[in-house]
């Protein structure tokens, strides 16, 4: 439990700290605006030409709302990668691990008190604008109880992912690189722009084979199209790539720790 | 006037040299985010023609169109910020006061500013812009020349846009993310075509964000190989670049030292 309390008081430090500077947040909302804007003008035009009320299931009011919780996620995900890579560069990660606590866990928990405030501001913008722009969604209540579930699975997912790269950093002159191809593959095969389920039907099986689906589609898919078993499911996978990913972190940070040279000081 | 013309050329020219050597004293990481940014725009790439070869977006548009749309838009903002780098950091530059240094040179203070740094990943965007284009859409001399020019001109309007949004920062202090979305919301427009968007928001495409002069003047030139089309597109860019130089040296009358002392060697 006294474990537990110190990871909890770096979340609720970092989620303080962000929420100094809700105003800077605030200001990436107008590109969220016009993202949703645009995506608003891509769908009408799709379904305008190919004349039909759906696709898959998924109707122009649905797949607003899809784009509108993806982007959220995507948006509110802070970049770890930077700080690690600072902290390798510059030798402050000396300093952490002398801390007791493990340096991974406190990313983790400063991550998600910095995500929780992101997301918040955020999804309450991102609402408003597709509310505005489409009208309430269907299946509210449930689609938003699914979500809230899946969500911080996702989270940690993908802080998993971005720490992965980061630690790399032990190893390369910087990962912001490394850092931007894992954005975009998150953005592209995560389903960001489009539901997996309107992919080619070669590339969905594929896709579905990889973790970006359950950090960006699988919970937006839950907000749109609210299914139990679905989301069951969902879950499963989530539990699954974490512990595949916390296992390669964990191989990776060992032989990290070993590239570490202390001189005196 | 003439001489006047090819001594800036020959300061671009010297900076472009003296960039380049900085740049590659870290090869590594040069040539990682360079790359980083070659396959994050393939990624998108693929994803668009997906999208477009999957449904009917805009009549008339396949995949060669996604791709010149592309290969155009990255290729000009490769350019300008392989170029004039600095661009990009002007209202972090005036905020904190830093163009003290810059003041003492003995020419114009912008070209000096713009030109004083190169950017990694641009060189990136720049590589896949005229990669692509040849790949993909396989020009005939005459498009591959048209083609040329025409990122030119994109190159021209966003290094116009990139100082007319940093000169703010003379206005507004520290403007930095308000530039940052302004730049993003052009680049989120720039990259689907201007078909999509109607009469109300069309203005704003000529004006505010004006990607009417990258994603639709230019894509016209290249389709219907008009020159009256790539005329119109480098009117719109030089009146983007005059407008920066006036909005620029005004607000430079507002500036005031930092009195942050620095070296550049």
């Amino acid at each position: 439990m006294n474990c537990l309390s110190k990871y909890w008081a770096i979340a609720v430090t970092s989620a303080k700290s962000n929420l100094a500077y809700a105003g800077e947040i605030g200001s990436r909302l107008c590109f969220l605006g016009i993202i949703l804007f645009i995506f608003m003008q891509l769908w009408k035009a799709i379904f305008a030409n190919a004349n039909v009320a759906q696709f898959q299931g998924y109707t122009l009011e649905e797949i607003i709302w899809y784009l509108a919780i993806t982007e959220c996620i995507m948006l509110s995900s802070p970049r770890v990668t930077p700080l690690i890579d600072e902290d390798v560069r510059t030798g402050a990660i000396t300093v952490q691990l002398v801390r007791p606590m493990s340096y991974p866990l406190y990313r983790l928990a400063s991550n998600l008190g910095e995500q929780a405030v992101r997301f918040a501001v955020t999804v309450a913008s991102a609402g408003s604008i597709a509310l505005l722009l489409v009208g309430p969604p269907s299946n509210f209540g449930l689609g938003l109880a699914c979500v809230l579930l899946a969500l911080p699975l996702a989270l940690v997912l993908d802080f998993l992912g971005y720490l992965l790269v980061g630690l790399f950093a032990f190893w390369c002159e910087d990962t912001s690189g490394l850092a931007l191809i894992y954005s975009r593959l998150t953005m592209v095969a995560g389903g960001m722009l489009m539901p997996l389920d309107l992919f080619p039907e070669a590339f969905q099986s594929l896709l579905k084979g990889l973790p970006f689906g359950y950090i960006v589609s699988g919970p937006a898919r839950q907000f749109v199209h609210p299914d139990p078993t679905g989301l069951g499911a969902l879950l499963g996978f989530q539990i699954l790539w974490i512990v595949v990913l916390a296992l390669v972190v964990a191989f990776v940070y060992s032989k990290a720790l070993k590239r570490i040279a202390l001189n005196g000081g | 006037m003439w001489n006047k013309f090819t001594n800036y050329l020959e300061l671009a020219a010297s900076y472009f040299r003296f960039n380049t050597k900085a740049q590659l004293e870290y090869r590594t990481a040069f040539i990682s985010q360079a790359l980083a940014m070659f396959v994050n725009d393939c990624l998108w790439l693929a994803y668009f023609v997906m999208l477009f070869e999957r449904f009917p977006v805009v009549k008339g548009w396949e995949a060669v169109d996604v791709a010149t749309l592309w290969a155009v838009t990255a290729a000009g903002f490769g350019i300008a910020h392989c170029l004039f780098g600095n661009a990009l950091a002007l209202p972090r530059i005036i905020a904190r006061g830093e163009l003290d240094a810059w003041l003492l040179y003995p020419r114009a203070l912008l070209p000096h500013i713009v030109l004083g740094r190169m950017n990694a990943s641009a060189f990136g965007d720049c590589l896949f812009g005229f990669v692509i284009y040849v790949v993909m859409v396989h020009p005939d001399w005459q498009h591959l020349l048209l083609f040329t020019l025409l990122t030119l001109s994109v190159a021209l309007l966003f290094l116009g846009f990139s100082v007319l949004s940093g000169s703010l920062s003379f206005y507004l202090g520290n403007a930095d993310t308000l530039c940052e979305n302004w730049r993003h919301g052009l680049i989120a427009f720039s990259t689907y075509p201007i078909e999509l968007f109607d009469g109300k928001c069309k203005w704003l495409l000529y004006t505010v964000l004006p990607a009417a002069y990258i994603s639709g003047f230019p894509i016209d030139a290249l389709r219907k190989l008009s020159l009256i089309d790539a005329l119109y597109s480098f009117l719109g860019a030089l009146s983007v670049v005059s407008l920066a130089i006036v909005v620029f040296n005004h607000g430079l009358k507002r500036y005031e030292s930092g009195n942050m002392v620095g070296m550049r060697g």
